[in-house]
C-alpha cells in the first residue's frame, strides 16, 4: 500500500524511548513538541530524571516536568534539545473524530525493540468498566509492554492516542484530546494513592509520602468509601479540600478526613 | 495528506458504523458480555456457548437501550443460539457467499460500555461443508485470522464491502475462530422456530470402521441402545453395516451424512451382514436424546 511506509517510518522517527534508570528497560514516548518537550505514560516517568533515547540512538537527559498518575501521562522536558530542525515532532490528530474499525498504527519498544510497528483497527471507544469515567481508545493492535507511552496513530500517522496498557489482549490508548487537556490545563487534583476496589470501597495499596492522601494521614491499608466514579467526581469537583470517609481496621466506624488537593498547574 | 490508506480507513469505519445497526450486545453470562446479530425481525442470533443462563438475558440494542430477551432455542452442533424479544428494530443483513482465502474480513460486536466494536484481518481458509467437533454441520468451513476478544463470539462478520459472511466463534476450532456460514444461521433458525430445536437423527448403535474378506469396507455394531431405533428394528450387536439408506458406508461420518439427509421419523433401508448373509432391516430413525 503507497504511503504506508512513509507514515510508519515518520511515526517511527518521532517515537523515543524512556529509560527510568541504566539496567531495566523503559517504554516509550513521543516527541510532541520541536522544543523537547515528550510525551509518555506516568507509569514510564515514574523518576524526576530519567533518559530519551531518540530514534537514530543519540541519548538525551530529560526531566519529568509534571504527571497525571489518573490519566497516566507525563510531560518530559530535554535538558539540553537538539536543534528544532533535528527533533521531528509528531503530528496531532483529532482522537474525538475516531470511528471503530478506522486503521491504527503503533509504534514503540515492545520487548526493548526499538521502532518496531504494529498494525490494526479502532476495537471501539469509550469508558472502561471500573475504571472511572474517562474515555479510553481501544485497539485491535498487538502491543507488548515496551509500547507504554508510544503513539496509536491514524492512517495518515496522526497521533491520536498514547499506548497505555493491555487488557484482554486489546491496546488501551489514553485520547489525544485528553494529552491535548493535559498540556494546557496541567495534571488534574490526584490524591497520590494505589487503589485496589474490594467488596466495601477503595483498599489503599500504596501512598505517595508527598501526596495528597499522606498529608491528611490516611495510611496504607485504609478503605476509602465509595467508588472510582464517585472519588472521580469529587476530584474533578473544583473544590481545593475535598471530605473522604474511611474505615481504619474496625469497619463498624466510618472515619473523616479533609484532604487538601495541591494545585498542579506546570506550564509546558 | 490524503491517501490509499486513509480512504480504506474511512471505508472500514463506515462498514463498521452501518453493519453495527444490526449488532446488539447479550448478556448471559458472568463477567463478559457477547455480541449478537438481529438475524431478522425479532430474532437475535449469538454463539451458543456464550449462553450460560436460560432467564434474565438483556440485549443492548444500537441505540443503546437495553431489552429482555428469551432463549428460543439452541444449538450446540453449530454453537448458535436464537433469542426473541419484542419491539426488535429491523434491520437488514445482506450476506454472501463470494468468499476466498485472503478477504479482508471485520468481525462486528458490541459492548454496554463502549458501543460497538471492530477488530480486522482476513479469511485464511474456505472448504465444503465441515462437521464440528461438537457434531453439528456448516454449509461450509470459513477460517478466520483475525483475533476473537471475550465479547466478540456471536458478532457479525462481514467482508471489506460490509456484506456478511456469518457469525464469529471462537469455540468451533481450537486454532483460529470460525464463521459459522450465513446459510447455516439460516437453516438453524428456520429450524428452531418452527420445531424450537434442530432435531438430529439417530440411530442409538455404536459402530466401527472393519474390513470385510471382499475388501468392502462397513462398520461393525459394537454396542446398541435399548428400545433405540436400531434395536427396534431387529439389528443385533455383531451385524456388519454395509449401506445405509442406500449409501454404501465406511465411516461413522457417512452414517451422519444419511442421517442429515432424512428427516426423524422416516424409514431408511440399512444393508447388513449377518454371519455372512446379507440381509436388508428397515430402521426408524429416532430423535438424538438431548444432553440437558
Amino acid at each position: 500500500m503507497r504511503g504506508f511506509g512513509e507514515i510508519a517510518e515518520r511515526l517511527r522517527r518521532s517515537t523515543v524511548q524512556v529509560f527510568a534508570d541504566q539496567r531495566r528497560g523503559g517504554g516509550s514516548g513521543v516527541i510532541w513538541k520541536p522544543d523537547g518537550l515528550i510525551i509518555t505514560n506516568a507509569h514510564v516517568a515514574r523518576q524526576r530524571q530519567l533518559q530519551v533515547e531518540l530514534w537514530d540512538g543519540r541519548r538525551f537527559e530529560g526531566r519529568v516536568l509534571s504527571q497525571d498518575p489518573r490519566r497516566d501521562l507525563a510531560m518530559i522536558r530535554l535538558a539540553a534539545p537538539p536543534s528544532e530542525s533535528d527533533l521531528p515532532a509528531a503530528t496531532p490528530g483529532d482522537s474525538g473524530a475516531l470511528r471503530p474499525g478506522e486503521l491504527v498504527i503503533a509504534v514503540g519498544s515492545p520487548l526493548g525493540f526499538s521502532g518496531a510497528v504494529s498494525t490494526g483497527v479502532v476495537h471501539s471507544l469509550g469508558a472502561l468498566p471500573g475504571m472511572g469515567r474517562q474515555n479510553w481508545i481501544r485497539a485491535d493492535v498487538r502491543l507488548a509492554p515496551g509500547n507504554s507511552g508510544g503513539p496509536l496513530a491514524d492512517a495518515q500517522g496522526r497521533v491520536i492516542g498514547i499506548n497505555t496498557a493491555i487488557v484482554n489482549g486489546l491496546g488501551v490508548a489514553v485520547p489525544g484530546d485528553a494529552v491535548k487537556a493535559f498540556l494546557q490545563k496541567g495534571a488534574r487534583p490526584s490524591l497520590g494513592v494505589t487503589l485496589q476496589p474490594v467488596s466495601y470501597g477503595l483498599l489503599i495499596l500504596d501512598l505517595d509520602p508527598q501526596g495528597a492522601a499522606a498529608a491528611a494521614s490516611l495510611r496504607a491499608g485504609d478503605i476509602l468509601i465509595g467508588s472510582f466514579d464517585s472519588l472521580s467526581d469529587a476530584l474533578d469537583s473544583g473544590r481545593d479540600v475535598i471530605r473522604l470517609q474511611f474505615f481504619r481496621g474496625d469497619r463498624t466506624k466510618v472515619r473523616e478526613a479533609f484532604v487538601r488537593l495541591a494545585a498542579h498547574a506546570v506550564a509546558a | 495528506m490524503t491517501n490509499e490508506l486513509a480512504a480504506l480507513s474511512n471505508e472500514l469505519a463506515a462498514v463498521v458504523e452501518k453493519a453495527g445497526h444490526a449488532v446488539v450486545a447479550v448478556h448471559a453470562r458472568p463477567r463478559f458480555s457477547s455480541s449478537g446479530v438481529l438475524w431478522r425481525p425479532g430474532i437475535v442470533v449469538t454463539a451458543e456457548h456464550t449462553i450460560r443462563r436460560e432467564e434474565e438475558i438483556t440485549v443492548t440494542l444500537p441505540n443503546g437501550t437495553n431489552a429482555s430477551a428469551t432463549l428460543a432455542g439452541s444449538d450446540p452442533g453449530t454453537d448458535l443460539a436464537i433469542l426473541k424479544f419484542e419491539g426488535a428494530p429491523a434491520a437488514s443483513i445482506q450476506s454472501t457467499s463470494e468468499v476466498t482465502p485472503g478477504n479482508l474480513a471485520l468481525t462486528i460486536g458490541r459492548s454496554e460500555d463502549s458501543g460497538v466494536n471492530a477488530t480486522m484481518g482476513i479469511v485464511s481458509a474456505v472448504s465444503g461443508p465441515w462437521r464440528t467437533w461438537r457434531g453439528g454441520r456448516l454449509d461450509r468451513y470459513l477460517r478466520l485470522d483475525l483475533t476473537l476478544y471475550p465479547g466478540s463470539s456471536g458478532g457479525l462478520v462481514v467482508n471489506a464491502a460490509g456484506e456478511a459472511l456469518g457469525i464469529a466463534t471462537s469455540v468451533l476450532s481450537r486454532i483460529a475462530g470460525l464463521a459459522i456460514p450465513a446459510t447455516t444461521i439460516d437453516r438453524v433458525v428456520d429450524e428452531i422456530l418452527s420445531r424450537g430445536r434442530v432435531a438430529r437423527g439417530y440411530l442409538g448403535v455404536g459402530l466401527q470402521p472393519v474390513e470385510l474378506p471382499d475388501h468392502h469396507k462397513g462398520l461393525i455394531v459394537l454396542s446398541l441402545e435399548p428400545e433405540g431405533p436400531a434395536a427396534k428394528a431387529g439389528v443385533l450387536i455383531g451385524d456388519i453395516l454395509t449401506s445405509l439408506g442406500g449409501t454404501p458406508v465406511a465411516d461413522t461420518d457417512d452414517i451422519q451424512v444419511v442421517l442429515e439427509s432424512h428427516g426423524v421419523g422416516q424409514s431408511v433401508p440399512a444393508l447388513v451382514s449377518r454371519g455372512g448373509v446379507a440381509q436388508t432391516i428397515a430402521i426408524t430413525i429416532g430423535e438424538r436424546p438431548r444432553r440437558d
